[in-house]
Protein backbone atom coordinates (compact mmCIF):
# COMPACT_ATOMS: atom_id res chain seq x y z
CA UNK A 1 0.00 0.00 0.00
CA UNK A 2 1.25 3.43 -0.75
CA UNK A 3 2.11 6.41 1.53
CA UNK A 4 -1.35 7.94 -0.07
CA UNK A 5 -3.57 5.33 -0.22
CA UNK A 6 -2.73 4.84 3.58
CA UNK A 7 -3.29 8.08 4.19
CA UNK A 8 -6.85 8.00 2.46
CA UNK A 9 -7.55 4.81 3.78
CA UNK A 10 -6.87 6.62 7.59
CA UNK A 11 -8.71 9.20 6.73
CA UNK A 12 -11.55 7.59 5.06
CA UNK A 13 -11.77 5.50 9.24
CA UNK A 14 -11.58 8.58 10.34
CA UNK A 15 -14.62 10.24 8.75
CA UNK A 16 -16.57 7.31 8.94
CA UNK A 17 -16.03 7.31 12.62
CA UNK A 18 -17.51 10.35 13.06
CA UNK A 19 -19.96 9.93 11.08
CA UNK A 20 -20.98 7.03 12.90
CA UNK A 21 -21.16 9.47 16.17
CA UNK A 22 -23.26 8.07 18.56
CA UNK A 23 -27.18 8.94 17.90
CA UNK A 24 -27.71 12.44 19.92
CA UNK A 25 -23.98 13.43 19.69
CA UNK A 26 -23.45 16.30 17.69
CA UNK A 27 -20.58 18.25 16.55
CA UNK A 28 -18.79 20.80 17.98
CA UNK A 29 -19.71 19.55 21.81
CA UNK A 30 -23.07 21.13 22.34
CA UNK A 31 -24.96 18.04 21.39
CA UNK A 32 -28.10 17.49 19.80
CA UNK A 33 -30.19 15.58 22.60
CA UNK A 34 -31.38 12.18 22.37
CA UNK A 35 -34.95 11.49 23.61
CA UNK A 36 -36.89 8.61 24.02
CA UNK A 37 -41.08 8.58 24.82
CA UNK A 38 -42.60 5.23 25.52
CA UNK A 39 -46.42 5.42 25.95
CA UNK A 40 -48.30 1.61 27.28
CA UNK A 41 -50.94 1.26 26.45
CA UNK A 42 -52.18 3.10 23.09
CA UNK A 43 -55.35 3.16 24.06
CA UNK A 44 -57.37 4.87 26.30
CA UNK A 45 -61.25 3.35 26.92
CA UNK A 46 -63.41 4.74 29.41
CA UNK A 47 -66.20 2.44 30.71
CA UNK A 48 -70.30 3.26 30.29
CA UNK A 49 -71.17 4.44 34.08
CA UNK A 50 -74.43 5.98 35.39
CA UNK A 51 -73.25 9.45 35.93
CA UNK A 52 -75.38 10.04 38.94
CA UNK A 53 -72.87 7.30 40.43
CA UNK A 54 -69.84 7.64 38.54
CA UNK A 55 -69.83 11.61 37.77
CA UNK A 56 -66.00 11.16 36.94
CA UNK A 57 -64.97 7.96 34.84
CA UNK A 58 -61.52 6.70 35.09
CA UNK A 59 -59.81 4.85 32.40
CA UNK A 60 -56.95 2.51 33.43
CA UNK A 61 -53.70 3.79 33.95
CA UNK A 62 -50.85 4.81 31.22
CA UNK A 63 -47.29 4.42 31.81
CA UNK A 64 -45.71 7.01 30.59
CA UNK A 65 -41.57 6.60 30.06
CA UNK A 66 -39.42 9.56 29.38
CA UNK A 67 -35.57 9.04 28.69
CA UNK A 68 -33.19 12.19 28.00
CA UNK A 69 -30.09 12.31 27.18
CA UNK A 70 -27.17 14.89 26.38
CA UNK A 71 -29.48 17.67 26.82
CA UNK A 72 -28.16 20.74 28.89
CA UNK A 73 -31.37 22.66 28.91
CA UNK A 74 -35.14 21.92 29.45
CA UNK A 75 -37.00 19.28 28.18
CA UNK A 76 -41.16 19.51 28.01
CA UNK A 77 -43.01 16.53 27.27
CA UNK A 78 -46.78 17.37 26.17
CA UNK A 79 -50.46 16.03 24.54
CA UNK A 80 -52.68 17.01 21.87
CA UNK A 81 -56.13 16.07 21.34
CA UNK A 82 -56.74 15.78 17.56
CA UNK A 83 -60.35 17.44 18.30
CA UNK A 84 -63.38 16.42 20.38
CA UNK A 85 -64.64 12.94 21.58
CA UNK A 86 -66.40 12.20 17.90
CA UNK A 87 -69.19 9.21 17.46
CA UNK A 88 -70.74 10.17 13.82
CA UNK A 89 -72.16 13.64 14.43
CA UNK A 90 -71.98 13.43 17.73
CA UNK A 91 -69.45 14.83 19.69
CA UNK A 92 -68.29 15.46 23.37
CA UNK A 93 -65.90 18.23 24.00
CA UNK A 94 -62.38 17.04 24.83
CA UNK A 95 -62.17 19.41 27.63
CA UNK A 96 -64.37 16.75 29.51
CA UNK A 97 -61.24 14.51 29.73
CA UNK A 98 -58.64 15.27 32.25
CA UNK A 99 -55.82 13.80 33.75
CA UNK A 100 -53.41 13.23 37.13
CA UNK A 101 -50.26 12.27 37.05
CA UNK A 102 -47.62 10.73 39.45
CA UNK A 103 -44.84 11.65 40.19
CA UNK A 104 -44.63 15.31 40.51
CA UNK A 105 -42.71 16.62 39.38
CA UNK A 106 -41.81 16.01 36.50
CA UNK A 107 -45.49 15.26 35.77
CA UNK A 108 -48.63 17.38 36.38
CA UNK A 109 -51.86 17.28 36.44
CA UNK A 110 -54.06 19.02 33.30
CA UNK A 111 -56.83 19.02 30.97
CA UNK A 112 -56.84 17.75 27.19
CA UNK A 113 -57.36 20.61 24.58
CA UNK A 114 -57.58 20.28 20.93
CA UNK A 115 -55.76 23.31 19.96
CA UNK A 116 -52.93 23.79 22.66
CA UNK A 117 -50.70 21.51 23.16
CA UNK A 118 -50.86 20.92 26.99
CA UNK A 119 -47.99 20.23 29.41
CA UNK A 120 -48.05 16.61 31.14
CA UNK A 121 -43.85 16.80 32.27
CA UNK A 122 -41.13 19.11 32.00
CA UNK A 123 -37.67 19.58 33.74
CA UNK A 124 -34.38 20.59 32.85
CA UNK A 125 -30.87 18.56 32.00
CA UNK A 126 -31.06 14.87 31.52
CA UNK A 127 -33.39 12.00 32.61
CA UNK A 128 -31.26 9.06 32.95
CA UNK A 129 -31.84 6.29 33.51
CA UNK A 130 -35.67 6.52 32.01
CA UNK A 131 -38.46 7.64 34.48
CA UNK A 132 -41.79 6.25 34.42
CA UNK A 133 -45.09 8.55 34.74
CA UNK A 134 -48.20 7.19 35.56
CA UNK A 135 -51.28 8.88 33.71
CA UNK A 136 -54.64 8.62 34.42
CA UNK A 137 -57.50 10.14 32.07
CA UNK A 138 -60.89 11.08 33.37
CA UNK A 139 -63.78 11.82 31.81
CA UNK A 140 -66.62 14.08 33.11
CA UNK A 141 -69.74 11.87 32.49
CA UNK A 142 -72.81 13.56 32.01
CA UNK A 143 -76.51 12.83 31.51
CA UNK A 144 -76.53 15.15 28.54
CA UNK A 145 -73.87 13.08 26.40
CA UNK A 146 -75.40 10.92 23.41
CA UNK A 147 -75.17 7.39 23.68
CA UNK A 148 -72.88 6.31 21.56
CA UNK A 149 -68.88 5.03 21.19
CA UNK A 150 -66.51 8.15 21.19
CA UNK A 151 -62.84 7.72 19.56
CA UNK A 152 -59.97 10.41 19.08
CA UNK A 153 -56.20 10.63 18.84
CA UNK A 154 -54.04 12.19 21.62
CA UNK A 155 -50.57 12.47 20.74
CA UNK A 156 -48.07 12.68 22.99
CA UNK A 157 -44.76 15.26 22.30
CA UNK A 158 -41.67 14.99 24.09
CA UNK A 159 -39.19 18.00 22.98
CA UNK A 160 -35.94 19.62 23.99
CA UNK A 161 -35.68 23.10 22.05
CA UNK B 1 -3.28 12.20 -6.28
CA UNK B 2 -6.24 14.35 -7.75
CA UNK B 3 -8.83 11.17 -7.87
CA UNK B 4 -7.59 10.59 -4.30
CA UNK B 5 -8.29 14.55 -2.76
CA UNK B 6 -11.08 14.30 -4.15
CA UNK B 7 -12.34 11.36 -2.49
CA UNK B 8 -11.09 12.47 0.50
CA UNK B 9 -12.56 16.28 0.45
CA UNK B 10 -15.56 14.17 -0.41
CA UNK B 11 -15.41 11.70 2.95
CA UNK B 12 -14.64 15.28 4.75
CA UNK B 13 -17.81 17.15 3.22
CA UNK B 14 -20.08 13.85 4.07
CA UNK B 15 -18.84 13.83 7.57
CA UNK B 16 -19.97 17.70 8.15
CA UNK B 17 -23.04 17.88 6.46
CA UNK B 18 -24.35 14.53 7.84
CA UNK B 19 -27.29 15.00 9.95
CA UNK B 20 -27.47 14.28 13.95
CA UNK B 21 -28.85 10.79 14.70
CA UNK B 22 -30.68 11.97 18.05
CA UNK B 23 -33.86 13.73 17.54
CA UNK B 24 -35.11 16.81 19.48
CA UNK B 25 -38.49 15.62 19.43
CA UNK B 26 -40.55 12.25 19.84
CA UNK B 27 -44.02 11.96 19.40
CA UNK B 28 -46.55 8.83 20.43
CA UNK B 29 -50.18 8.85 19.43
CA UNK B 30 -52.62 7.06 21.47
CA UNK B 31 -56.15 6.72 20.96
CA UNK B 32 -59.05 7.74 23.75
CA UNK B 33 -62.64 5.86 23.28
CA UNK B 34 -65.42 6.29 25.11
CA UNK B 35 -68.48 4.55 25.92
CA UNK B 36 -71.84 6.36 26.22
CA UNK B 37 -74.39 3.63 26.72
CA UNK B 38 -78.18 4.02 27.06
CA UNK B 39 -79.54 4.81 30.22
CA UNK B 40 -82.55 5.58 32.00
CA UNK B 41 -83.57 6.97 35.26
CA UNK B 42 -86.69 7.92 36.84
CA UNK B 43 -88.28 9.51 40.15
CA UNK B 44 -91.69 10.26 41.18
CA UNK B 45 -92.07 12.32 44.14
CA UNK B 46 -94.43 10.02 45.69
CA UNK B 47 -95.36 6.58 45.09
CA UNK B 48 -99.32 6.81 46.06
CA UNK B 49 -102.21 8.89 45.09
CA UNK B 50 -105.89 8.86 46.88
CA UNK B 51 -108.76 10.43 45.35
CA UNK B 52 -111.34 11.44 48.60
CA UNK B 53 -115.20 10.90 48.51
CA UNK B 54 -117.18 13.57 46.92
CA UNK B 55 -120.58 15.02 45.58
CA UNK B 56 -120.58 14.02 41.78
CA UNK B 57 -122.82 17.21 41.44
CA UNK B 58 -120.62 19.57 43.67
CA UNK B 59 -117.51 17.95 42.78
CA UNK B 60 -117.19 15.92 39.21
CA UNK B 61 -113.65 15.65 39.00
CA UNK B 62 -111.83 15.18 42.10
CA UNK B 63 -108.41 16.11 42.53
CA UNK B 64 -105.65 13.59 44.41
CA UNK B 65 -104.71 14.56 47.32
CA UNK B 66 -101.00 15.75 47.71
CA UNK B 67 -101.19 17.46 45.00
CA UNK B 68 -99.55 16.91 41.23
CA UNK B 69 -96.63 13.98 41.36
CA UNK B 70 -93.04 16.25 40.50
CA UNK B 71 -91.64 13.51 37.74
CA UNK B 72 -87.64 13.79 37.09
CA UNK B 73 -86.20 12.37 34.17
CA UNK B 74 -82.45 11.23 33.13
CA UNK B 75 -82.24 9.86 29.68
CA UNK B 76 -79.44 8.91 27.24
CA UNK B 77 -80.10 8.10 24.23
CA UNK B 78 -78.67 7.47 20.87
CA UNK B 79 -78.86 10.23 17.98
CA UNK B 80 -82.07 11.83 17.22
CA UNK B 81 -83.89 9.10 18.98
CA UNK B 82 -87.28 9.84 21.35
CA UNK B 83 -87.43 9.13 24.96
CA UNK B 84 -90.54 8.20 25.75
CA UNK B 85 -92.56 8.08 29.15
CA UNK B 86 -95.69 6.35 29.29
CA UNK B 87 -98.61 5.31 32.09
CA UNK B 88 -100.65 2.30 31.91
CA UNK B 89 -102.82 0.72 34.76
CA UNK B 90 -102.42 -2.40 35.50
CA UNK B 91 -105.87 -2.94 35.31
CA UNK B 92 -109.50 -1.44 36.11
CA UNK B 93 -110.04 0.30 39.52
CA UNK B 94 -111.82 -2.78 41.95
CA UNK B 95 -112.92 -3.18 45.28
CA UNK B 96 -113.78 -6.78 46.22
CA UNK B 97 -116.38 -7.69 42.62
CA UNK B 98 -116.91 -4.04 41.84
CA UNK B 99 -115.17 -2.53 39.28
CA UNK B 100 -114.52 1.20 37.79
CA UNK B 101 -112.95 1.65 34.57
CA UNK B 102 -109.37 3.14 34.69
CA UNK B 103 -110.04 5.32 32.18
CA UNK B 104 -111.77 7.04 35.17
CA UNK B 105 -108.53 8.46 36.23
CA UNK B 106 -107.04 11.74 33.87
CA UNK B 107 -104.03 13.88 33.80
CA UNK B 108 -103.07 16.91 33.49
CA UNK B 109 -99.48 17.93 33.04
CA UNK B 110 -96.68 20.82 33.45
CA UNK B 111 -93.25 20.98 31.68
CA UNK B 112 -91.65 20.80 28.66
CA UNK B 113 -92.15 17.87 26.77
CA UNK B 114 -95.32 16.28 29.08
CA UNK B 115 -98.61 15.94 27.86
CA UNK B 116 -102.46 15.45 29.54
CA UNK B 117 -103.87 11.97 28.92
CA UNK B 118 -106.75 9.52 30.23
CA UNK B 119 -105.32 6.22 32.14
CA UNK B 120 -105.82 2.89 30.20
CA UNK B 121 -105.75 -0.45 31.36
CA UNK B 122 -105.21 -2.08 27.70
CA UNK B 123 -102.18 -0.28 26.39
CA UNK B 124 -99.50 2.48 27.56
CA UNK B 125 -100.20 5.97 26.95
CA UNK B 126 -97.49 8.71 26.55
CA UNK B 127 -97.23 11.13 29.54
CA UNK B 128 -94.18 12.85 27.95
CA UNK B 129 -91.64 12.98 24.96
CA UNK B 130 -88.46 14.14 24.20
CA UNK B 131 -85.72 14.10 21.42
CA UNK B 132 -82.16 12.44 22.69
CA UNK B 133 -80.68 13.09 26.11
CA UNK B 134 -80.88 14.95 28.59
CA UNK B 135 -82.89 15.53 32.31
CA UNK B 136 -86.51 17.05 32.38
CA UNK B 137 -89.03 17.07 34.99
CA UNK B 138 -92.65 18.35 34.77
CA UNK B 139 -95.59 17.14 37.33
CA UNK B 140 -98.36 15.17 36.76
CA UNK B 141 -101.54 15.80 38.18
CA UNK B 142 -104.87 13.49 38.77
CA UNK B 143 -108.07 13.15 39.07
CA UNK B 144 -110.98 11.27 38.55
CA UNK B 145 -114.12 11.72 37.03
CA UNK B 146 -116.77 11.04 39.64
CA UNK B 147 -120.47 9.99 38.78
CA UNK B 148 -123.18 8.63 40.41
CA UNK B 149 -123.29 5.22 38.46
CA UNK B 150 -119.80 4.49 40.15
CA UNK B 151 -120.41 1.39 42.48
CA UNK B 152 -119.49 2.57 45.85
CA UNK B 153 -116.40 0.89 47.84
CA UNK B 154 -112.26 1.53 48.16
CA UNK B 155 -110.76 0.75 44.80
CA UNK B 156 -107.85 0.48 43.88
CA UNK B 157 -105.16 0.17 40.57
CA UNK B 158 -101.74 0.36 40.63
CA UNK B 159 -100.04 2.93 37.45
CA UNK B 160 -97.07 1.89 35.91
CA UNK B 161 -94.85 4.58 34.93
CA UNK B 162 -92.29 2.82 31.92
CA UNK B 163 -89.12 5.44 30.24
CA UNK B 164 -87.70 4.37 27.45
CA UNK B 165 -84.13 5.41 25.78
CA UNK B 166 -83.43 3.89 22.71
Amino acid sequence: MTRTARALATAALLALAVGARPAGQGRGGGGTPQLDLSVSPLSVTFASADPDTTPIVAAVPVVVSVRVRQNPGPWTLTVLAGGDLLAGSATVDISNVSWTATPAPPFQNGTLSKTVAQRLASGTGNVNPAQNGSVTFRLVNSWTYTAANYTQTVVFTLSAP
Amino acid sequence: MIAPRRLLTALIAWTVVSPAAGAAAQASTATISANVATLAKLTLSRSTAAFPDADPDTMPQVAATGGAITISVKARARPATVVLLTVQASGDLRSGLSVIPATNITWTATGTGFVAGTVSAVSPVTLASWTGSGLRSGTQSLFFRNLWTHPTGTFTVSLVYTLTSP
